[in-house]
């Protein structure tokens, strides 16, 4: 899945955004800034998705998280976090010793991983060595197989439709259990941000009485 | 029909049963309690008549063979038993039954226990229907009933039972209803004593018995009276001077009879059994449960004939019981002890009987005195209710125009007791005395026939001298109140400042509660003295003595006729000139009956039945002859001519022979016989003149002669002080020795328990303080430190904070990542 | 190397998923203020469905059947984590509405 030309420099110029509009998410003074650098975040790892070829799920990413998840969470930040760090007062960071820790695990973590990827990576490479001229003769053809696209730089992909027919077909028990999920899910949130006053006329318990 | 007999005792034990258990939850009636407890008697009284016909005179006759329910299946096997060690004569048996000791639990009809059936059940009949009269009003009707059929349960198992076992339960069963009914009325003190004394001085008895029984078992390898009695014939007799196993078996049985028939020494406990009710004391203590002796002896007949030091002692005991009590009844004002010693008398005789080997005769008198006693004692206590529970006969007199039939039926009774014939006690004791001076069993013969003359007179005198207080001269309880609350244990109680039934004088017998006011005769001058503490005073008026109802009465009468016409049943040799033979009647007359279980010393066989029999004069043979005793064959009628010759020659030469020296004199046995009958009518002739003498024409010279022989009437008053000396003797030494080991007993055995108690405490005390101070002063010191130390530890570990335990998943995730992957981390920088 | 770079392949798109994961483990256990942690949240479940879509890209281009699991997954991840920040948003709500306040470490009912 080697990327080349064009694909490897919008990768690194989004795999860089990524990390970049993480970094910030995390250290941002104002939670609005947080969430709109989230926001940019996951619009690059879309861009990403759409390198490795899941158009869909790029653009359930978009749609979903970004458009659904993230304004739930700017919604809620404008509830209750209204003027709380404007003053620029607030500390935004725990304590000292809890950061220092943190970094040093992070610091170990990542350090861990890297070398994790590297092995596995170069290990299964060395395990499924196909010659790159068959792979690019594969890819080829698997391109060739698919319609041309609007601009006729490249295909149309069939994503959605194999991605649609999997789910429907063989992951269709997880799909349903995911709508009862989302199901209670709504309940709960429903029922978790009721104020007191509505909670006892559901009941016709008196208000004063805590429950 | 005999097959039945097995229902005979159980009919009474279910009513008993059913009485006892709902007759005062589900509050039956006096009527229904009365009728299921005479039902269930009269049933049993129709079966065993019904049997008892079939038995001896139905088509097909199985007299004299006994009866077994055993073989017809009635039976079940009680005690199974294991192998016994048993005599080797015992194995060359012929019984089938034999290898293994195996009781069972089956009754036998034979000649004696069809006899004992026919008494306990019919003259228990009457008593039944008396007592539901009698009892009337009493709160525990339903228990005295339950009893009295749960004893006539246990007598008819007694005298039913195929083994000695059954017989031992019935005769403890009948000692249990004894104590129960005795003590009937349980709040009254001297019930209480007197129940308890029957119970202890049966107790004794009962250990000589249950010896004798284990004697038995070891001997004869059996408990059946077939098998132990088809074994033992062929023992050999042990004369006077050797005793021998079979003696020894004796002593042990008779030792229990004295116990249950109050013969002398053990004779205590039956004066003071009439604390109970009177039915009770005409039921048990003079018809049935005192006889059970009797029926034990002669059921062993054939053990007691192997051992002629056993029949002198019988005869000897016996006679000197029958003195004794006779002595003794004469002083007595009470109405029931004197019938009391006059039971304890006849009773001798009876031993008497049984000891010169009548022991037929012995049984007859049994049959006859329960007529005549059970009569005395219901016509007693229609006189005690009459009187409002008087029982003092110095306050009775003149009674025979205010209860006629009671005094007409009383009267059957004295005369038959007296021995006036045709009456039956006529019969069955001139027929003891002819036997004590004729036989040829034991010495001394002609002592044991004069003893039981005396004791005859004596009995003539103290049944008239009761007939004459009681029932004629002057009418005494006129002249003072008499009966119910003014009687002496009333006021002794009184006086004491205790409640009436706390009464403990010697004429207070059975009484239930009374209301002041409540007696015979004229009202008190001093109202005040005998009225109850509440100081009510109120005085329901004096009452007469009014005729018994009934239910009372009638059973008087049916005694009165069996007193009269049931000793003819033995109508005896000495009449055969009239009568045409020895023993007129054929099976009915009882000693054809009972001959067959009688075992002939002479034939070493049982009777056959219409062949020997006991009481003849002894025949051709002369008398003094030493002679080996033959040794017999099986009995054959060839053997009927021997009869009492020949038991001469098996026991030896026994000394001067009363009947012989007169046959000797007048040289015709049949003029023998007829002297003796004049001379026991004679002096019961004497005996009641001399009563009517004392006590009805001259009435001062009672008291005179009392004066002038006072200390023999002290004596006799006193009870010969018998009752003192064994408190002395024995009842004071057994308490002595139980406080003595009691002091023992506590003092150094529960010296050493609480000494080790003692000590115990003190070493967990030790333990304690050790614990207290050192272990735990160890363990608190090191959990301070370590709590101290890591308290804050621990405490420190616990911030609140959410993203502090974030922060150790994460450290987890670390650690599984270097677990993992550490080996291979470490290794690229080694490289 | 320089092919690498030049080329990105597999171990790249993995390398990005594991420091924005870190990233994301950083920020919860280092702000104060809840929701930001709960946006680090997002961010870690995002850096996952990175490695997924990445190992699908690559499975699908080595010939494996099972190319597309990862973009299922993938779906399935969005669905739950839709469905976790909704909940979490409501508790957040409520816990404001109790304690009037967004800051953590002000939340420690459980200290000692």
């Amino acid at each position: 899945m080697t990327l080349s030309g064009y694909e490897a420099l919008f990768f690194w110029i989004f795999g860089l955004a990524a990390i970049f509009a993480g970094l910030l998410t995390v250290m941002a003074r104002n939670a609005v800034h947080s969430a709109l650098f989230l926001i940019s975040s996951l619009v690059s790892v879309a861009a990403l998705f759409i390198l490795s070829r899941a158009e869909f799920i790029a653009g359930v990413q978009i749609l979903v998280y970004v458009g659904g998840v993230m304004v739930l969470f700017l919604f809620v930040i404008m509830l209750v976090n209204v003027g709380a760090e404007e003053r620029g007062s607030e500390e935004i960071f725990n304590n000292q010793r809890q950061v220092a820790a943190s970094l040093i695990f992070c610091l170990l973590l990542v350090g861990g991983m890297l070398y994790a990827i590297n092995t596995g990576f170069n290990g299964m490479k060395a395990r499924n060595s196909t010659p790159p001229a068959v792979v690019e003769a594969q890819e080829a053809s698997r391109d060739q197989a698919h319609g041309a696209s609007a601009t006729g730089s490249s295909r149309i992909t069939k994503d959605t439709e194999s991605v649609g027919g999997s789910l429907y077909r063989y992951a269709s028990l997880p799909f349903e259990i995911a709508s009862v999920l989302l199901l209670v899910a709504i309940i709960g949130s429903v029922m978790l941000a009721r104020t007191l006053k509505q909670e006892a006329s559901v009941d016709d318990v008196d208000p004063g009485i805590a429950d | 029909m005999f097959k039945y007999i097995w229902l005979v005792p159980l009919l009474p034990l279910i009513g008993a049963a059913i009485n006892g258990l709902f007759g005062r939850k589900l509050r039956f009636s006096e009527r229904l309690i009365g009728g299921i407890a005479v039902g269930s008697v009269a049933l049993a009284f129709l079966i065993s008549v019904a049997a008892v016909y079939s038995y001896g005179f139905g088509g097909h006759p199985e007299w004299p063979k006994p009866y077994l329910t055993s073989q017809d299946g009635f039976s079940f096997n009680w005690i199974p038993g294991g192998a016994v060690s048993v005599n080797p004569r015992a194995e060359a048996a012929e019984s089938p039954r034999f290898a293994l000791l195996n009781i069972e639990w089956s009754y036998q009809l034979d000649p004696l226990s069809s006899i004992f059936m026919l008494i306990v059940t019919g003259v228990g009949l009457c008593i039944f229907v008396f007592a539901t009269g009698y009892m009337h009003g009493e709160t525990g009707f339903y228990r005295f009933f339950a009893y009295m059929g749960l004893f006539m349960f246990a007598m008819l198992v007694l005298v039913m039972g195929s083994n000695f076992l059954m017989m031992f339960v019935g005769w403890e069963g009948v000692g249990l209803c004894s104590y129960l009914l005795i003590g009937y009325y349980f709040d009254r003190q001297e019930a209480a004593n007197a129940s308890r004394k029957a119970f202890i001085t049966n107790r004794v008895g009962d250990f000589g018995f249950a010896l004798a029984i284990f004697g038995i078992i070891a001997t004869f390898g059996s408990a059946q009276y077939v098998d132990v009695f088809n074994q033992a014939k062929s023992f050999p007799i042990e004369l006077l001077g050797h005793w021998g196993i079979l003696s020894w078996i004796a002593l042990g049985l008779f030792i229990g009879a004295c116990g249950k028939s109050a013969q002398l020494p053990l004779h205590v406990w039956l004066p003071d059994a009439m604390a109970g009710p009177t039915p009770v004391s005409a039921l048990i203590h003079a018809a049935t449960m005192v006889t059970a002796g009797l029926y034990m002896v002669t059921r062993t007949n054939v053990i007691f004939q192997h051992s002629q030091t056993m029949l002198l002692v019988v005869a000897l005991v016996g006679a000197a019981t029958a003195i004794f009590a006779a002595t003794i009844g004469i002083t007595q004002n009470d109405i029931k002890k004197v019938l009391a010693y006059s039971t304890v008398s006849q009773l001798g005789f009876m031993f008497m009987a049984c000891g010169v080997g009548a022991f037929v005769i012995g049984i007859f008198h049994v049959m006859t005195h329960a007529f005549f006693k059970a009569l005395m004692f219901l016509g007693a206590g229609s006189v005690i209710h009459g009187m409002h529970h008087e029982q003092d006969m110095r306050r009775m007199g003149g009674l025979k125009k205010y209860m006629p039939y009671t005094y007409w039926t009383f009267m059957a009774g004295w005369l038959a007791i007296c021995g006036i014939i045709p009456f039956s006690g006529f019969w069955s004791k001139d027929e003891i005395l002819w036997n004590a001076a004729s036989t040829t069993h034991i010495p001394l013969g002609w002592i044991v026939w004069l003893v039981g003359t005396i004791a005859a007179t004596c009995t003539a005198f103290y049944m008239t001298r009761l007939m004459a207080m009681t029932f004629w001269g002057r009418e005494r309880f006129l002249e003072a109140p008499a009966g119910g609350e003014a009687d002496e244990a009333h006021a002794s109680a009184y006086d004491k400042g205790l409640a009436p039934h706390d009464a403990v004088a010697p004429s207070a017998g059975d009484r239930p509660r009374h209301e002041p006011g409540e007696h015979v005769g004229p009202v008190h001058e001093d109202a005040t003295h005998h009225v109850a503490s509440d100081g009510h005073g109120d005085h329901h008026g004096a009452h007469t003595p009014h005729e018994s109802p009934a239910s009372m009465w009638v059973p008087l009468a049916v005694l009165a006729v069996l007193a009269t016409l049931g000793g003819l049943v033995g109508i005896g040799p000495a009449f055969r000139s009239l009568t045409g033979t020895e023993h007129p009647g054929g099976r009915v007359n009882i000693v054809n009956w009972l001959n067959p279980i009688i075992w002939n010393p002479a034939t070493r066989e049982f009777n056959a039945p219409e062949g020997a029999h006991e009481a003849a004069v002894p025949a051709e043979t002369a008398h003094g002859e030493t002679a080996a005793p033959p040794v017999a064959e099986g009995g054959a009628e060839g053997a009927a001519e021997a009869g009492h010759g020949s038991a001469t020659a098996v026991y030896g030469d026994t000394g001067f022979n009363l009947a012989h020296a007169v046959e000797n004199t007048t040289h015709s046995e049949l003029a023998t016989e007829w002297i003796f009958i004049l001379i026991s009518l004679v002096v019961a002739g004497i005996g009641m003149l001399l009563g009517a003498l004392f006590y009805v024409w001259r009435p001062a010279l009672a008291g005179i002669w009392s004066q002038r022989l006072r200390p023999l009437y002290i004596a006799s008053y006193n009870k010969y002080w018998v009752d003192e000396f064994y408190g002395m003797a024995v009842t004071r030494r057994t308490m002595d020795l139980a406080r003595a080991v009691f002091r023992f007993d506590s003092g150094l055995v529960d010296g050493i328990v609480n000494g080790l108690a003692w000590l115990s405490r003190q070493f967990s005390r030790i333990v304690g303080a050790v614990d207290k101070y050192f272990v735990d002063g160890l363990v608190n010191t090191v959990a301070a430190f370590i709590m101290r130390l890591m308290s804050p530890l621990f405490r420190a570990a616990q911030t609140g904070f959410t993203q502090n335990y974030a922060l150790v998943m994460v450290l987890g995730l670390m650690i599984a990542v270097a677990v993992f992957f550490g080996r291979d981390i470490l290794a690229v920088f080694q490289r | 190397m320089k092919n690498a770079a030049a080329n990105p392949d597999l171990s790249k798109f993995l390398v990005i998923g594991a420091l924005l994961f870190i990233i994301g483990v950083a920020g919860v256990l280092t702000r104060r203020n809840i929701i930001v942690i709960f946006m680090s949240i997002e961010l870690i479940l995002n850096a996952a469905n990175l490695n997924f879509i990445a190992f699908s890209r690559y499975l699908s281009t080595t010939g494996s059947a099972n190319a597309l699991a990862g973009q299922i997954f993938t779906v399935f991840v969005i669905v739950v984590a839709a469905a976790e920040a909704a909940i979490g948003l409501g508790i957040v709500i409520a816990l404001y509405r109790n304690k009037e306040t967004i800051w953590v470490d002000e939340i420690d009912l459980l200290k000692w």
